[in-house]
C-alpha cells in the first residue's frame, strides 16, 4: 500500500499469510526453490527430511536480524509462515541438529543462503525452535531422575579372574556362586561384573558420562593388573529414573481404565505395573505418586514416557 | 525291482514286487503268475533291519493328550470341585491350560511350577469371571509356595496376553465371611457372639468402602483389611459382651487364619474412625476411644460421606484451626492455607485428630509417615565421560606385593 509504514506493510504480509492457513498444500506447486539442498551430508539430509514431515513450524523471532530478512523475503512468496504450529515433543538433540544446519547457512545473510534455508524443508520450514514445545496445556514441570545405567563393554582379551580377584582390592570372586569377578570403585560409585570372557557389566551409574567414565576406570584397573584390555561397544542397556507426582493415586481406578496396559496384584506387589507401548518402558506406580520408570535405552524414553502418563495421572487426582 | 526267487510256473527268474490296491504282490512279470501277497517283509532278516519310527515323528503324539496335560487337567478339575466353581469355569481354566503347555515358555518348565500352572488357570479364569478367588487360597489348595505361585502367574498373564481384571473387594467380603463359624452355632461359640450373615456383610461391606475411600486398601494385601473391617463390624453389632474380645480370639473363633497386618489395618481404621467421630457433634462430650466408636459405628458410617469430608482435610488443603464445639464445617474461620501448606503435608501425623486442631490431611499413610528421607537430587559430577583417570587414583584398587604375599600365606593356611 503506499504510503505505508515499513511496519504496516509488515503486517500487512503477515495478515496476508494468514489468510493461507486454511489451505496449506497450495504453496508447493508456488514454491520457487529448488529442492537441490547445498553441500549437506547424507545423514544430515536424511534427518532434516524425516524431521520435516513431522512438524512446520515457523517461529523466527529469536533469530538474528540477517535472516529475518530473508524470512520476510520467504514469506511474502509462499506464506509458509502461516502453519504456525509448535512442534510436539521433539528430542532436544535433534532439534539443535536442524538448528545448527540452517544457522550456519544463513549467517552470512546473503540472500542466497536463505533459499537454502528454506531449502531444507520443501514445505518451508527454515527454523525450529531450540526447546521441545510441547503443548500448551499441561507441561509437568517434574523431571524424573535418573538413579541407575547399566552398561556393557567389551574388554576384548581373556581374563584371569583368579588372578583378577588376588590381585585387586575392591574384588570379590566366588566361581560356585557366580563365574564373574564383581569389582566396585568408588568414584562414581558403580559396581561392575567381569567375566572370563572379556565382557563387563558396570552398574549404578546415575548418568551415562558416569557408567562410561566408571567403565573406563575398570577397564583402566585390568590394564594395571597385566591384560591387554581394551574398550569396545561400550552400550548402555537400561536406565532406571524415578520422581515424585506429588499427589496420591487411586490405582484401583487406573487399572480399571487402562486394563490393556496396566497389572495391578495388590496380593502380590503394592504398585500398578504399567507396560507403556510407545515408548516401550515399563513403569512402577505407587499410591503415594512415587513412579518408577524402567526399560529405557535413552534419556529422551524416560521424559517422554513421564509426558505421556502424567495427563493419566492426573486424572486420577481427587479434586480437593 | 527284481525279487529273489523263481517262479514256480515259468521258472523265470524276474519277479517283481507289485501292489494291487495297496496290497504287496510278488507277481512274475514273465506269465503273470501270483508268488504271494500280503506279505509285509520277505525274510525274518529284513524283519531285524527295520526302523522303528520313533514317537516324536508318529502323529501319535498329536493325538494323544501329553501327560503333563492330563496331570494338568484332573487338577484342575479338582481345584474346580473344592472350590465349588460352575462348570463354565472349568473348561475355561483348562482351555487355558492347553493353550500355555503348547507355548514354549511353559512346556519346559520344571515340574514344580507346572503343578502350580492349574492352579493360576483356574484363578485367571475366576478374576476374568468377577469370581473372588484369592491367591492366597489357591496356594494353600495346592500346597504351594507364594512366591513361585507368583512367578508362574505373572508370567502365563505375560505370555498368553491375558487381561485380568482386579479382585474386587465387595465380592471378596461375601466370599470370605462365608467361611467364618460364627454365623452359625456350634459347640465353642458362646451365645452372645453368633452373628447374622446379612447384618455383618452389610456392615462389613461398607466399613470396606470406607477404609478404601480413606486410602487404606490400596496398595495393600485385600485379606487383612476384610478380616480387620469384619472384626470391628461384628464387634460393633453387639458391643456389651463383644468388646473385651481381641481380634486373635475372634479369628481363632470364627475359624480364620489371623494375617499379621490385620493388626495395623485395624489400629488405622481405628484412627480414621475417631476422626470422624470427633466431627459428630453429639460425642463432643465422650472421650474418643475405642469404646465409643465401636459402640457408635453404625451412626458413624451412616453419616461416613459427610464425616470424613469434615474430619480429614482434602488433599492441596489444610486448614490451621476449625472452630470446636461445631458440628457443620466451619472452614470460613480460618483461611485456608497457601499450596505451601503441601509441604506441610509431609510432616508425619501422629495421633488421633483432635476436635480443635488442625485437620490431618486425608492421605495413605505411606504419605503421612515417610519412613525416608526425602534424598537431596546428586549433583551433577561428571560432565563429559571422557575425562582422564589418573594413576594414583586407580592405585588405590590394586593390592601391593606385600598384601598379595600375606594373603597367599593365609590362605595357605587355611
Amino acid at each position: 500500500m503506499e504510503g505505508a509504514s515499513p511496519l504496516e506493510r509488515y503486517l500487512e504480509s503477515c495478515s496476508g499469510q494468514d489468510d493461507f492457513s486454511t489451505s496449506p498444500h497450495l504453496f508447493t506447486p508456488m514454491s520457487p526453490y529448488d529442492l537441490e539442498l547445498p553441500t549437506q551430508t547424507a545423514s544430515q539430509l536424511s534427518q532434516s527430511k524425516e524431521l520435516l514431515t513431522d512438524f512446520s513450524s515457523v517461529d523466527l523471532s529469536f533469530l538474528p536480524d540477517v535472516t529475518q530478512d530473508n524470512k520476510e523475503q520467504n514469506l511474502s512468496e509462499d506464506g509458509h509462515e502461516t502453519q504456525k504450529e509448535l512442534i510436539r515433543s521433539l528430542p532436544s538433540d535433534e532439534d539443535s541438529g536442524v538448528l545448527m544446519d540452517e544457522s550456519s547457512l544463513s549467517h552470512p545473510g546473503a540472500a542466497q543462503p536463505s533459499p537454502e534455508a528454506s531449502d531444507i524443508c520443501p514445505p518451508l520450514t527454515p527454523m525450529t525452535p531450540l526447546t521441545p514445545a510441547t503443548s500448551a496445556s499441561e507441561s509437568s514441570g517434574i523431571v524424573p531422575q535418573l538413579q541407575n545405567i547399566v552398561s556393557t563393554v567389551n574388554l576384548a582379551c581373556k581374563l584371569d579372574l583368579k588372578n583378577i580377584a588376588l590381585h585387586a582390592r575392591n574384588a570379590e570372586y566366588n566361581p560356585k556362586r557366580f563365574a564373574a569377578v564383581i569389582m566396585r570403585i568408588r568414584e562414581p560409585r558403580t559396581t561392575a561384573l567381569i567375566f572370563s570372557s572379556g565382557k563387563m557389566v558396570c552398574t549404578g551409574a546415575k548418568s551415562e558420562e558416569q557408567s562410561r567414565l566408571a567403565a573406563r576406570k575398570y577397564a583402566r584397573v585390568v590394564q594395571k593388573l597385566g591384560f591387554p584390555a581394551k574398550f569396545l561397544d561400550f552400550k548402555i542397556q537400561n536406565m532406571v529414573g524415578s520422581c515424585d507426582v506429588r499427589f496420591p493415586i487411586r490405582l484401583e481406578g487406573l487399572v480399571l481404565t487402562h486394563q490393556q496396559f496396566s497389572s495391578y496384584e495388590p496380593e502380590l506387589f503394592p504398585g500398578l505395573v504399567y507396560r507403556m507401548v510407545k515408548p516401550r518402558i515399563v513403569l512402577l506406580i505407587f499410591v503415594s505418586g512415587k513412579v518408577v520408570l524402567t526399560g529405557a535405552k535413552n534419556r529422551s524414553e524416560i521424559y517422554e514416557a513421564f509426558e505421556n502418563i502424567y495427563p493419566i495421572l492426573r486424572g486420577f487426582k481427587k479434586p480437593s | 525291482m527284481a525279487a529273489r526267487g523263481r517262479c514256480p510256473e515259468c521258472g523265470s527268474g524276474s519277479l517283481v514286487e507289485d501292489a494291487h490296491y495297496a496290497q504287496q504282490q510278488l507277481v512274475c512279470s514273465a506269465c503273470g503268475c501270483v508268488l504271494s501277497e500280503g506279505l509285509l517283509t520277505t525274510t525274518y532278516s529284513d524283519e531285524e533291519h527295520l526302523r522303528e519310527v520313533a514317537y516324536s515323528q508318529s502323529t501319535g503324539q498329536k493325538e494323544q493328550l501329553s501327560r503333563c496335560l492330563q496331570r494338568g487337567s484332573r487338577r484342575v478339575q479338582d481345584l474346580c470341585k473344592v472350590l465349588q466353581l460352575p462348570a463354565a469355569f472349568e473348561e475355561t481354566a483348562v482351555s487355558y491350560l492347553r493353550r500355555a503347555l503348547q507355548h514354549p515358555a511353559f512346556r519346559l518348565l520344571s515340574r514344580e511350577k507346572k503343578e502350580l500352572l492349574g492352579g493360576c488357570c483356574v484363578l485367571v479364569t475366576c478374576r476374568q469371571r468377577s469370581w473372588p478367588l484369592t491367591m492366597g487360597t489357591v496356594c494353600s489348595l495346592l500346597y504351594a509356595r507364594h512366591d513361585l505361585f507368583a512367578g508362574v502367574y505373572l508370567s502365563l498373564q505375560k505370555e498368553l496376553g491375558l487381561s485380568v481384571p482386579a479382585l474386587s473387594l465387595a465380592d471378596l467380603v461375601t466370599t470370605h465371611l462365608n467361611s467364618f463359624r460364627l454365623l452359625q452355632p456350634a459347640a465353642d461359640v458362646p451365645a452372645a457372639f453368633l452373628e447374622d450373615k446379612e447384618q455383618l456383610l452389610a456392615r462389613t461391606v461398607a466399613i470396606v468402602e470406607l477404609a478404601s475411600q480413606a486410602w487404606l486398601v490400596t496398595g495393600r494385601h485385600p485379606v487383612p483389611i476384610v478380616t480387620a473391617a469384619a472384626f470391628l463390624a461384628w464387634q460393633s453389632l453387639r458391643p456389651g459382651p463383644r468388646l473385651c474380645c481381641p481380634l486373635a480370639r475372634f479369628c481363632r473363633l470364627a475359624g480364620v487364619d489371623l494375617p499379621p497386618p490385620a493388626h495395623l489395618r485395624l489400629k488405622e481404621l481405628l484412627e480414621i474412625l475417631q476422626g470422624m467421630a470427633s466431627q459428630l457433634s453429639w460425642l463432643r462430650g465422650f472421650p474418643l476411644d475405642r469404646k465409643v466408636v465401636v459402640k457408635h459405628l453404625g451412626e458413624l458410617l451412616q453419616h461416613r460421606l459427610f464425616l470424613l469430608k469434615n474430619a480429614f482435610s482434602q488433599h492441596g488443603e489444610e486448614q490451621q484451626d476449625t472452630a470446636p464445639g461445631q458440628g457443620c464445617p466451619s472452614q470460613g474461620s480460618g483461611p485456608p492455607s497457601s499450596p505451601a501448606g503441601a509441604q506441610q503435608q509431609r510432616r508425619p501425623w501422629a495421633g488421633p485428630a483432635r476436635p480443635g486442631g488442625p485437620r490431618r490431611p486425608l492421605l495413605p499413610p505411606c504419605l503421612l509417615q515417610p519412613r525416608k528421607r526425602p534424598r537431596s537430587a546428586p549433583s551433577a559430577a561428571a560432565a563429559t565421560g571422557d575425562e582422564p583417570i589418573s594413576d594414583s587414583e586407580l592405585e588405590q584398587y590394586l593390592r601391593s606385593p606385600e598384601e598379595i604375599r600375606a594373603l597367599s600365606r593365609a590362605r595357605a593356611c587355611l
